[in-house]
């Protein structure tokens, strides 16, 4: 089993000054799982009732010489503490941007000075058994560094299958998503809402209606926000439906079959909202088939185009909370 | 200002009608239940200012309030344990729009926690915040909703209940025939005050004429004396009106509370709080805090300290001295 690449400075600063922060919200401890082609930080696939959430790079974004092998079809997963990982990248930063980058010169001749990202085994202080790690390696004017991450033992062949199952299921998309219209202005919102009460009812609808409502004995608070964009099917708005109030809009929306509602944890909402750390360009919400979970999906443009960058996926699950536990 | 703090207060549950809730008893009385004229809809364009106003009296987390209506304005009035009364007024000039309809004066009760938080999620920093109130809705709930946008609406029903029926009045009356009271900076009496929490429960405050002076004196875990000297310093003291050696205990708790939460505007206009004691040594603490809106606003009139009158929240607390015969004297 073998992981050996160099981060590029694009994939330094996606992670360090963008993603990690976001996913470390999502939760401290995730599997980072490494493909032949893709790196991929996963929260509770294998685990059930926290937010999912799945980070997808392509090899390209992140890497250059990316070496992996492994028994298991070339795939390598293992647990890792994303605080941990942050302060190991920025700790390593300070010294591999002491050389500028990887655009560095020596006496005019160009060196390259590169920041290594490997998998390693070792013996740590006081003890008798090697432990796996993930190991970061770059030299700067007058040092050499190396910082290296503890991580899991790597996943079991059995266990990265389940893995594998686990995101292959998660790739489903919802019919409808509609486009969250200011996602700091959401944050917000969400963030005062959740003095209010602990579970939110969601409400999407095909006509680009979003209703987040939190209803409890005492209180009923709610936002709607109309005519977004949708992607996926839509269906056009009943003529009479602009009088009513949001509440009999959504409800009429529903009988219709125009719209789904589900229930989900304030705090997971707020949590999904903060993946607007990793600095997306936009972001989706849409209601999994049969109402099974809450998704969002985020979207990154190519810098300084509006096209979609294939190559870094982000999106969160939501776990439907059962409407009696409200 | 419309309002007196020593007013009796109409308790409206002599109503016509009578009207509850089919969820449980939680119904509300009031003097009109007419679902096509409510008794109150209003329009407020700056719920920060509001919402710096409540926070103002929100000294602990679980906290009942009633509100009245009246065709003057709303006032909110929480109580603490008998000893500690707050009221915020909120004059009909600081609304954009007023439409009071009901006969009598509604009364009805929240949790302030609640209304206060609810109202936060109304107030979204770089976003127009205008609202409308509502009261009764069909049961008997208070109903906001913000009106800024078309494509983009918040709105609330906030459950009401009705209010204890005692009169929460504590009937402050002069303390003799010259008033007793002192206007001190905001940020200073909030500051002193702080400072007092070290030496223990309770707070002697007394006044006395020769050398005009304030003391608040504190003893417990350690001594201490925080002096106000009208002549030493008259920034600090902006009034002083005492003919009189007047010295009341209050409990530091209670103290505290009158200004623990006011808002940092107030702090930053420091403006000026009053502080009257009354018969009994009933203790009135009053603040100003403003609703105006910020965008109408000029730069070169708020550095004069200047605001609209119409647009400040009144705020008083009334403290009930601690009895100890042996430290009065009047």
């Amino acid at each position: 089993m073998k992981f050996k690449a160099f981060l590029t400075d694009h994939g330094v600063n996606l992670l360090e000054k963008r993603f990690l922060q976001a996913l470390d919200k999502m939760g401290k401890v995730c599997h980072l799982y490494l493909t032949r082609d893709h790196a991929i930080f996963l929260h509770n696939l294998l685990n059930g009732d926290g937010i999912q959430s799945i980070a997808q790079f392509r090899k390209e974004a992140l890497f250059e010489d990316y070496r992996i092998s492994s028994q298991n079809d070339d795939r390598i997963a293992f647990t890792i503490d994303l605080s941990l990982l942050h302060r190991a990248l920025r700790s390593i930063v300070t010294i591999y941007t002491e050389f500028g980058g990887s655009h560095s010169s020596d006496a005019g001749s160009p060196t390259l000075n590169r920041l290594q990202i490997k998998l390693v085994k070792k013996l740590p202080p006081h003890s008798q058994q090697p432990m796996p790690f993930l190991t970061f390696e770059t030299k700067g004017y007058k040092s050499a560094v190396i910082q290296d991450v503890p991580i899991s033992k790597p996943l079991s062949r059995s266990d990265v299958l389940e893995l594998q199952a686990a995101l292959d299921m998660a790739q489903d998309l919802p019919r409808t998503l509609v486009q969250v219209p200011d996602m700091n202005q959401l944050q917000n919102f969400v963030d005062r809402m959740k003095h209010v009460g602990d579970v939110l009812s969601v409400s999407i609808s095909r006509y680009g209606d979003l209703h987040l409502q939190i209803s409890t004995s005492l209180i009923t608070l709610g936002a709607e926000f109309r005519k977004l964009l949708v992607i996926g099917e839509q269906a056009q708005v009943p003529a009479g439906d602009d009088n009513l109030s949001a509440q009999s809009r959504t409800r009429r929306a529903i009988e219709r079959g125009d719209a789904m509602s589900v229930q989900v944890s304030v705090k997971h909402f707020f949590k999904s909202l903060q993946c607007h750390l990793a600095k997306p360009d936009c972001a989706f919400y849409g209601i999994g088939q049969q109402g099974s979970c809450l998704t969002v999906v985020f979207q990154f443009f190519v810098p300084g185009t509006r096209q979609t960058d294939k190559s870094i996926s982000l999106h969160c699950r939501l776990p439907v909370l059962d409407p009696g536990t409200n | 200002m419309k309002f007196d703090g020593g007013q009796t207060v109409h308790i409206c549950l002599v109503s016509e009608t009578e009207k509850r809730s089919d969820f449980g008893g939680k119904g509300m009385t009031s003097s009109v239940v007419d679902s096509e004229s409510p008794d109150l809809v209003c329009e407020l364009d700056n719920v920060q200012g509001m919402v710096d106003a409540l926070t103002s009296v929100r000294w602990k987390r679980h906290q009942d309030a009633v509100l009245e209506l009246s065709e003057h304005g709303i006032v909110l009035i929480v109580e603490d344990t008998g000893c500690l009364q707050a009221k915020v007024y909120l004059q009909r000039e600081l609304f954009v729009r007023y439409e009071y309809n009901a006969q009598g004066r509604p009364r009805f009760g929240v949790s302030l926690g609640l209304f206060v938080d609810c109202l936060n999620t109304f107030c979204i920093p770089g976003h127009s915040s205008t609202i409308e109130f509502k009261y009764p809705g069909p049961d008997m709930q208070l109903l906001l909703k913000s009106t800024a946008s078309l494509s983009a609406c918040t709105y609330a029903e906030i459950r009401t209940r009705i209010p204890d029926t005692i009169s929460w009045d504590y009937n402050f009356e002069p303390a003799g025939s010259t008033p007793i009271n002192f206007t001190v900076k905001s940020a200073a009496l909030k500051e002193a005050i702080d400072d007092l929490e070290w030496p223990g429960s309770s707070v002697q405050i007394i006044l006395q004429p020769v050398p005009p002076s304030v003391t608040f004196k504190a003893e417990g875990h350690g001594d201490l004396q925080i002096d106000f000297m009208y002549y030493a310093n008259m920034d600090l003291l902006a009034a002083f009106n005492c003919d009189q050696i007047v010295s009341h205990r209050y409990k530091y708790k209670f103290l505290r509370a009158t200004t623990s939460n006011i808002p940092s505007s107030v702090i930053k206009d420091n403006r000026g709080s009053k502080v009257t004691i009354g018969r009994g040594g009933m203790l009135k603490v009053q603040h100003l805090v403003s609703v105006a809106r910020p965008s109408t606003s000029h730069p070169h009139i708020d550095s004069a300290g200047y605001q609209q009158p119409s647009r400040i929240a009144y705020i008083e607390f009334f403290v009930k001295p601690e009895v100890d015969e042996e430290n009065v004297y009047e």
